[in-house]
């Protein structure tokens, strides 16, 4: 008898699969989403053979396309039949009419620093955006820039800074892309006042799934552009993007110290209600060692700032802290491995944020380089997971402190990372089956939960089901989350609804009939 | 014996502990020119990861500059570009037999021992214009106690780039004369590591470095001035050298060709075929990068090389380092 065969069911796209996991496997671990089934090949020989006739070069090499094999996370693994670096609006054009054609799937990938394999290709096209990352033109007058989609907001601080310049707000990771930032959010310490990185998007040229090539903004193909931002490469790939910019000015900065993550959480609240401070956000050590981060622009905000609200926040000074720490381990001494814990990562981890070449007289110059610098240093390595909980502002000391308990009991140790978004009424409909929960007034709070890996080595069921426990709590509040695409797309049903999630559906099949555009992404 | 891996805890690092960040390609300048991320350390290790072998990767890891930009702002501390040399030896050059050549021949003649307590190793470059090596002695020859080494390894830098074995009695030529001296001054950014490992008594300094050291030279710097780090020498120090030329920026109040990490931008972008004389470089663009939107009345070199680049591409005065002495005097 010929073993028994198992078939894997095709999946719709656009559809959420069977799990192909035994239903008596993994006991206990809840189970969302795993990755998509590779795309099996069909019809890619004469796609291939039509992109190199219209003069496209495909790479189908083991170094091309090894190297896009995972994503900033590395949970999620897969790799393309070939790989398109891209260089022109027309090219990737191009390139999209051809795989609507013949069905080819097309994943994006910028800075390729998602978590959850949205920029892993499984099987058909990788489209590397990083080949169009060139600067257009900067307008000192007008405060905008024109730039290629696939430029890393560091390259753009790089030339923005030459005229003095300076982006708005983008995440502090120096490789994100401005085409995949403006896709899905992108958050920073100014967010509290200046929104999220995609508000500073002013006008882009979009390729969209069928091909053609649109400019689009608020009062240009507006429906376009409101389905672009915030749309998880759903309908068109970013090709140039026109963005706000600012004057350049190094921060003044401050931080307090807390020990509890609730008092944290409401003081910096109180910070972003009163417009108090230009940059505010929480980073922890341990959650009975919470900083909050608060920062200014000018000397006048820092001054109304001491004058103000200094003294109605309740954390300590770094000496303050110590001795509240030296008493709080003083009555705890069965605690004092924490305290060592403690006191070798701030050995670790303050020197970094102070290094004498980024700081000049009190001022911190290039934040983002200093932060990024340290987000890898110290947080990053080969496998990294960061779920996270978006909710309103009042429901967010409560997520901090639910997701807190769920890292607690996967993990010895972890940070979370905290900040506001400031939003713009007049963005509601980009803001639609986004990261922006759907309550928010106002601001929009999110919190990361990125676990130390440390040298230890965890399944990915393991992470899966951290990751799980912490998107539940995002159920339960009614919340939203940054990083819902990929592996955590189980989530987008249970989180937005049927009635949003068929409606942007429809709107996805009407624009990509096909289904070819970063299709696993969140559909 | 030599050893030609850097001993420190990067060297036990390779591409397998790319975490992907991709803080190298930033400052990649091959990755800027071609904007491929096959051309970056990032891709390297990447495709070597999933299953691709150096063959695989032949051009880039030949256009790689090895300005050792990506060393410093590894956060897994991965000796980048050791592993790049690494890898270049598993590959084989076609000028592999000429370049063994020629240092079979230098190993033939060997230089005199140094007598004095500092050496200079000039490199070719600076060789080919003995007006400005003569100058360049005169001024860091002060106490009588400089002398300029015959044999400067030019010909052992370049094998090392090419990934070509140099043999126990080549390396010995270089070294043995050199046991005396206690300060070591070399051009040849690339040699200053290696120069460091293989002379542990002996102090290792840039000629930049030292150069700029002078208060003869210093004094004369200006604050509408672009000062050129030579990056390969730069990187290869970084942790110390990057507070040396704060204090110099803060001192003298001049520009200088870092970005926004404290990484020294190239004013070069030449990869191996450009070195070994079998491409014509073009370094319009990079040079022309390094300029972008900086307003500066002129621009300081610490390489010869770098003041080619800049000439073609700038009207305002090139100099070098050491010709800063000459205009103050003037």
């Amino acid at each position: 008898m010929p073993p028994e065969t198992s078939e894997l069911v095709l999946t719709e796209p656009g559809a959420i699969g069977p799990c192909h996991v035994g239903p008596d496997a993994l006991l206990g671990i809840k189970r969302q989403q795993t990755n998509p089934t590779r795309w099996n090949g069909q019809r890619w020989h004469p796609f291939a053979a039509a992109l190199r006739d219209g003069g496209i070069e495909l790479r189908e090499n083991i170094a091309a396309c090894g190297t896009f094999a995972t994503d900033a996370g590395g949970t999620a693994y897969g790799l393309p039949h070939g790989v398109v670096i891209a260089r022109s609006a027309a090219q990737v054009s191009a390139l999209l009419k051809a795989a609507q054609q013949f069905r080819v799937p097309v994943t994006v990938r910028g800075g390729g620093l998602t978590t959850e394999g949205e920029s892993v290709a499984f099987g058909g096209v990788l489209l590397d955006m990083t080949g169009m990352s060139r600067v257009l033109h900067v307008d000192t007058e007008a405060l905008t820039v024109r730039t290629e989609g696939g430029i890393f907001w560091h390259s753009l601080a790089e030339e923005l800074r030459r005229y003095g310049m300076d982006y708005l707000s983008a995440p502090l990771n120096l490789t994100s892309s401005v085409g995949g930032t403006l896709g899905v959010g992108g958050i920073d310490v100014n967010s509290p006042r200046l929104g999220c990185s995609a508000d500073q998007a002013l006008a882009l040229q979009v390729v969209t799934p069928r091909g053609d090539i649109v400019e689009c903004s608020d009062t240009q193909n507006a429906e376009l552009f409101q389905r672009v931002v915030l749309g998880y490469g759903q309908f068109g790939v970013i090709t140039e993007a026109t963005l706000k910019i600012r004057r350049y000015t190094p921060l003044r900065m401050h931080y307090f110290y807390y020990d509890s993550l609730r008092t944290a959480v409401e003081d910096m609240q109180l910070l972003n209600r009163n417009d108090a401070s230009d940059y505010s956000g929480i980073l922890t050590i341990m959650d009975c060692a919470v900083n909050l981060l608060v920062a200014f622009d000018s000397d006048e905000r820092e001054t109304a700032f001491r004058a103000n609200w200094q003294s109605k926040l309740r954390g300590h000074g770094e000496p303050g802290f110590a001795l509240c720490m030296l008493r709080r381990y003083a009555l705890r001494p069965w605690k004092l491995p924490e305290a060592w814990y403690l006191l070798q990562r701030k050995r670790e981890l303050f020197p970094e944020f102070r290094r004498s070449e980024y700081m000049h007289d009190g001022l911190m110059y290039d934040r983002t380089v200093v932060f990024s610098r340290a987000v890898w240093k110290f947080w990053g390595s080969k496998q990294m997971v960061i779920p996270d909980l978006a909710t309103s502002a009042e429901k967010f000391a409560e997520a901090v402190e639910r997701g807190n308990a769920v890292c607690r009991k996967y993990f010895p140790h972890y940070t979370l990372y905290c900040v506001g978004i400031r939003l713009r009424p007049e963005h509601k409909p980009h803001y639609e089956m986004s990261c922006i929960p759907p309550d928010a007034e106002g601001w929009a709070y999110g919190c990361e939960f990125e676990p130390m890996m440390d040298d230890r080595v965890y399944s990915r069921d393991y992470l899966q089901s951290f990751k799980n426990a912490i998107y539940d709590i995002g159920v339960e509040l009614g919340g939203s989350y940054y990083r819902f695409g990929g592996m955590m797309k189980g989530y987008i049903r249970r989180v937005f609804g049927d009635e949003v999630v068929d409606r942007h559906l429809a709107m996805k099949r009407e624009a990509d009939p096909a289904m070819i555009l970063n299709r696993d992404v969140i559909f | 014996m030599f050893d030609f891996v850097i001993n420190t805890p990067a060297a036990h690092k390779s591409y397998s502990d790319c975490s992907g960040c991709g803080l190298c390609t930033l400052v990649c300048p091959v990755w800027r020119r071609k904007r491929d991320l096959q051309h970056s350390p990032l891709g390297w290790a990447k495709a070597l990861q999933h299953g691709a072998a150096p063959g695989d990767l032949v051009d880039a890891l030949w256009n790689c500059t090895l300005c050792r930009a990506c060393d410093p702002v590894c956060p897994e501390r991965i000796d980048v570009s050791g592993m790049i040399l690494k890898l270049r030896a598993q590959l084989v050059h076609p000028q592999t037999a000429v370049l063994q050549g020629r240092m079979a021949a230098q190993a033939r003649r060997p230089a005199p021992a140094c007598q004095e307590k500092t050496a200079l190793l000039a490199g070719e470059a600076l060789r080919a214009h003995p007006a400005l090596l003569s100058r360049i002695t005169a001024l860091l020859d002060k106490a009588g106690v400089l002398v300029v080494a015959h044999d400067d390894g030019a010909d052992i830098s370049l094998a090392l780039e090419a990934g070509v074995t140099v043999s126990p009695e080549r390396l010995a030529a270089l070294i043995e004369p050199l046991r005396r001296a206690d300060k070591v001054i070399v051009a040849d950014g690339l040699l200053l590591p290696y120069l460091a490992q293989w002379l542990p008594a002996a102090r290792i300094f840039s000629l930049g470095e030292t150069l700029s050291s002078l208060e003869i030279i210093r004094r004369n710097l200006r604050v509408t001035d672009l000062y050129v780090i030579e990056p390969r020498a730069y990187h290869a120090d970084y942790v110390r050298l990057i507070k040396y030329y704060d204090r110099l920026r803060k001192e003298r109040g001049c520009d200088f060709n870092l970005d926004l990490q404290r990484i020294a931008i190239p004013a070069t972008v030449r990869g191996l075929p450009q070195r070994l004389g079998l491409m014509v470089p073009d370094d319009d663009a990079q040079a022309s990068w390094v300029l972008h939107g900086r307003s500066i009345t002129r621009i300081v070199v610490e390489s010869l090389e770098d003041r080619a680049a800049f000439e073609k591409v700038s009207n305002v005065p090139v100099v070098h380092l050491a010709e800063l002495a000459d205009s103050l005097r003037r």
